[in-house]
């Protein structure tokens, strides 16, 4: 008859797989702490590893999402008749006032190119665009961010600006060779240099995950009042110029908070702006009198 | 509302099974991982958010904590923190942890109805959204208490859908079971 021990030892008597299984998952979570300390000093290559990952994902997710994608554009289709008849309504009234603001641009934009010929004036370079849909809004409750399916190849680079329909909406933080990463004025970490439209006062516009940006470095009595349109001042060289941004909507004792033009939660088609991209393949041109201009100093 | 809940042991089989349901479970993964990434733009309701991998790996931990090692859940972690822009290891740490906490509580959960399943998702939810908006705050050193807003919009239509992805994920698990 073999006789046991009573008190065998508790690392004896647990198999040594046991005893792995339960570490693994405290190691990980070590490693993952690690990697956002290490994240967090900069010691790793962070936007490379995304942009290598991003270029090989966003196919995919174009391919998975595109079900996804026609069933919320059907949502968005269904509408009642009696909304279309007031839609169309307000469509009309809005098209008469947009024809005399036509007249309107078109004289502007006549006296404009003649000043700027009398004063002789170095015209910014022309503007261009690149038109894409957005693939997807990754970032969630916390990073305000969203890809898209266009990148180097479609010569959209690091710093463009990028529009949708009224406003900006962020700037290209990362570009790979098929995606970019937009980083939406929304976000913590975005701060844009600005300009309020009518006064010309400067400041920095900072996003602060929630719906309204904060005007931030104002000067002292800058008298700002709710309404004034805010616009890029296009300092530091990265954003062009008056691009319109939003309204300001709050003027208080905790600061100054601007609504931005585009509906930022319901984006889906976008324009990524770039002042260095060649005219013609997939890109469109805004043709501003300040382009015909240029091209015929050169 | 009550529904017998059984658990399966885990993987055995030929390793070409096994390749198979690995096969299975990472193109199951792609797909929840791209559709956490994918923003649901629903008429006036807005953004629809829910946290689909934290309802994959919670529902996992309980039912089949096979399917997912903690190994596999770390490099989801890593992708999902690469592709949406996270301060690298936020989401692997949640995940982590959710998985860890889960399969210490499985027993008892297993022995409940339905309505303990949910419960416990929605308490696991609220604690992974808290717990990621303070270490993202931490990280950026920027505490906005407006940003807690989305944050617990998600926590909410998390646990609001959970019960309609239960189905695909028990539907998933069984063909997991068939191939065994």
């Amino acid at each position: 008859m073999v006789s046991h021990s009573p008190h065998k030892s508790v690392l004896q008597s647990l198999p040594m797989r046991t005893l792995t299984t339960r570490l693994t998952p405290a190691v990980l979570i070590l490693l993952a702490v690690t990697l956002m300390v290490f994240h967090k000093m900069d010691a790793l290559p962070v936007e490379q590893m995304r942009v290598a990952l991003t270029d090989k994902m966003t196919p995919v997710m174009t391919a998975v999402s595109s079900p996804f994608v026609a069933l919320t554009d059907s949502f968005d289709g269904i509408a009642t008749l009696r909304q279309l008849r007031a839609e169309n309504m307000q469509l009309r009234e809005e098209n008469v006032k947009l024809q005399k603001w036509y007249e309107n641009a078109l004289r502007y934009q006549a006296e404009n190119q003649s000043f700027r010929e009398l004063l002789n004036v170095k015209a910014d370079p022309a503007l261009t665009y690149v038109t894409t849909r957005v693939v997807s809004d990754p970032g969630g409750s916390f990073v305000k961010s969203v890809l898209l399916p266009v990148g180097t190849n479609d010569r959209v680079s690091k710093g463009n600006a990028v529009m949708s329909g009224q406003g900006l909406i962020g700037r290209v933080t990362e570009a790979g060779d098929r995606s970019a990463r937009v980083l939406l004025v929304t976000d913590l970490n975005s701060h844009i240099p600005v300009t309020i439209q009518n006064t010309r006062t400067k400041a920095i516009l900072a996003g602060k995950n929630t719906d309204l940006l904060k005007l931030e470095r104002l000067p002292q009595d800058s008298g700002l009042t709710v309404g004034q349109r805010v616009v890029t001042s296009g300092d530091g060289g990265q954003l062009p110029p008056d691009v319109p941004i939003g309204v300001i909507v709050e003027v208080g004792a905790e600061g100054v908070f601007v609504k931005p033009l585009s509906e930022i939660e319901k984006i889906t088609y976008v324009q990524v702006i770039n002042a260095d991209v060649d005219r013609g393949l997939s890109t469109g041109e805004i043709s501003t009198p300040v382009d015909k201009h240029s091209s015929k100093r050169k | 509302m009550s529904m017998a809940f059984r658990a399966d042991d885990g993987w055995q089989g030929s390793t070409a099974s096994m390749l198979g349901r690995w096969a299975m479970t990472a193109v199951f993964i792609v797909v929840l991982l791209v559709l956490s990434t994918f923003p649901f733009k629903i008429g006036h309701f807005g953004e629809i958010r829910p946290s689909f991998m934290l309802m994959a790996i919670y529902y996992w931990a309980i039912m089949r904590p096979s399917t997912l090692s903690p190994i596999a859940t770390f490099i989801v972690g890593i992708a999902f923190d690469l592709m949406g822009g996270f301060p690298l290891g936020l989401n692997a740490m949640t995940l982590l942890i959710v998985q860890w906490g889960t399969r210490r509580q499985r027993k008892f959960v297993l022995g409940q109805g339905f309505i303990v399943l949910w419960m416990g998702l929605a308490l696991v939810s609220l604690g992974a959204g808290l717990f990621q908006w303070a270490v993202y705050s931490g990280f950026h050193q920027n505490f906005q208490m407006g940003s807690l807003k989305p944050v617990l919009t998600s926590v909410i239509m998390t646990a609001v859908i959970f019960p309609l992805i239960v189905l695909p994920l028990s539907a998933f698990n069984k063909s997991l079971a068939e191939r065994q």
